[in-house]
């Protein structure tokens, strides 16, 4: 992928060695090195997702997992730096605080699902509980630690023209630490997709992650693939959505 | 409009962390700004001037005597007491584009009022030679333009008192002697009260009536100079003025110490 912030050329060079894979791989199915059952070529999953792609069945467990992904995303997104910039500006809130993120913060979040399932139920309420867990703790970490690096000049300056403290944290302290909070939000998504598939394949009956698992199950592994193909350029498409609101949001960062 | 602000007996003294001295900063030191005056400080690096700023700005308090503003002691940062930072680029909220930098300190005004400010504003940006940048970034200007979108700024906050921290050391020299004049200009025009912190002693000269020179550590203060330079000052006419000259001489020996007076003697001889 071409992009103004790579240095020139590496553009063309980024998509050599994908091609190369998909020669070899496209080849060995041809030469009847791979067992076409359960390795189909890429011809053939690129067929199979056109296939998908025109009976319109791609939308539906699309809409599913991207809608599980937003509310949790988004959810975690506010949660995370809501915290974060609580603990940050406030010690007494850092105190009470500290020791119960540290507590949740390394637990694997799928290791929750079982808890999840007892006190959620198997459904949207624990896959959304899911991601939000997953997504809010780099938020939190990076949002604490954006705020906390703040140059001292900058909140003085703000100091001395009089204003409260809510519009402190709103008009300075939330925009100014916004790359900081953002580059959490990164991991935020990496993560956040990962758990709300994992949720669909144990907890849905839709869904991108749901419809690999089952379409494995009953064996149709080309139409597996192509949800997997899915699934890749879904989540190329949410970081490229990322990295356009992240220029747009803060466009002076690393310039100033 | 513009106040007196004073510092009445004051020492700031740091906390020693982790068992190493406690760390005199100021020891006693009384010094006044009277209204409308350009008074200007002097010290060898790391004596502290920028710590005599902070208090005067309510950013840190003194350990033991007052800062006065007017009749007041200054705890928190008071309305209309204005620091200019040397680090214009920290300074400047780098998401908010030139016009709306400027437009900060007024925006807890009523709405109605916002397009009558923001004329106001437009105005203040001429008057510092930015007209026609409103809609620019921080991060699209040069350093010297960033500083006067500051001082624009520090103009919208309406200031009884400028504190002025060394703000044109961060520019190259021509840079730095326009700002000066511009400076020097907007003080005669709204005769507020500047302190300005520099360890450059013509740069004191040129834009003061009075400066103060202060020792290296623990800080007390030395002397006060008055500088009975004619306004309005010309960058090449003030230099270039035998009073000037003199001004210089002496302040500059003050700051370099006894030591280096006598080289300069046994130089001579």
């Amino acid at each position: 992928m071409p992009r103004s912030s790579e240095p020139d050329g590496i553009g063309y060079w980024a998509g050599v060695s994908p091609a190369i894979v998909l020669c070899i791989w496209e080849l060995a199915g041809r030469l009847g090195w791979t067992n076409p059952i359960l390795l189909p070529n890429p011809t053939q999953i690129v067929a199979a997702l056109a296939a998908l792609v025109a009976s319109g069945g791609i939308l539906t467990p699309l809409v599913h997992t991207v809608g599980l992904f937003v509310v949790g995303f988004t959810l975690a997104a506010v949660i995370g730096t809501g915290i974060g910039i609580a603990m940050a500006t406030s010690r007494r809130l850092y105190g009470l605080l500290e020791p119960l993120v540290e507590m949740l913060r390394p637990i694997p979040k799928p290791a929750l699902v079982p808890v999840l399932f007892l006190f959620l139920g198997i459904g949207k309420a624990t896959m959304i509980a899911l991601v939000v867990l997953a997504g809010m703790f780099p938020v939190l970490i990076s949002t604490y630690q954006g705020v906390r690096g703040l140059d001292p000049v900058l909140l003085e300056t703000a100091r001395t023209f009089q204003i409260s403290r809510s519009r402190m944290i709103a008009s300075i302290i939330l925009p100014a630490s916004l790359p900081m909070i953002l580059a959490g939000m990164r991991v935020a998504l990496g993560l956040g997709l990962v758990l709300v598939i994992l949720a669909e394949m144990l907890a849905a009956q839709e869904g991108i992650g749901f419809r690999i698992l089952d379409l494995e199950r009953s064996f149709q592994i080309r139409d597996m693939f192509a949800w997997i193909v899915v699934l890749v350029l879904l989540g190329a498409a949410m970081m490229k959505v990322f990295d356009v609101a992240e220029r747009n949001l803060v466009p002076w960062r690393g310039r100033s | 409009m513009s106040e007196r602000l004073g510092f009445d007996h004051v020492t700031k003294v740091f906390e020693g962390q982790r068992g190493e001295a406690d760390f005199v900063a100021f020891d006693d030191v009384t010094l006044q700004a009277g209204p409308s005056e350009f008074l200007a400080v002097v010290g060898p690096s790391g004596c502290g001037k920028s710590t005599l700023l902070r208090m005067a700005a309510g950013l840190v308090s003194p350990t033991a005597g007052k800062v006065l503003l007017g009749d007041q002691p200054v705890q928190e940062p008071p309305p209309g007491v204005i620091y200019l930072f040397q680090q214009y680029a920290k300074s400047l909220f780098a998401w908010r584009n030139v016009i709306d930098n400027v437009m900060f300190p007024l925006e807890s005004a009523p709405r109605a009022r916002r397009g009558e400010l923001r004329r106001q504003c437009q105005d203040y940006l001429r008057q510092v030679g930015l007209a026609g940048f409103e809609e620019k970034y921080p991060w699209q200007l040069s350093g010297g333009m960033q500083q006067r979108v500051a001082i624009a700024r520090a103009l919208a906050a309406n200031p009884r008192v400028l504190l002025l921290d060394e703000p044109f050391s961060a520019v190259d020299a021509l840079t730095r002697m326009e700002l000066q004049s511009l400076l020097l200009q907007l003080w005669e025009r709204r005769r507020f009260t500047a302190i300005l912190v520099t360890h450059d002693v013509e740069e004191a000269i040129f834009l003061a009536d009075r400066v103060a020179v202060l020792s290296a550590r623990p800080t007390a203060l030395k002397e006060i100079i008055d500088v009975d330079l004619p306004r309005p000052r010309d960058q090449l006419a003030t230099r270039e003025h035998p009073r000037f000259l003199s001004l210089r001489h002496h302040i500059t020996a003050s700051l370099l110490g006894p030591n280096e007076k006598t080289n300069e003697h046994a130089a001579l001889v």
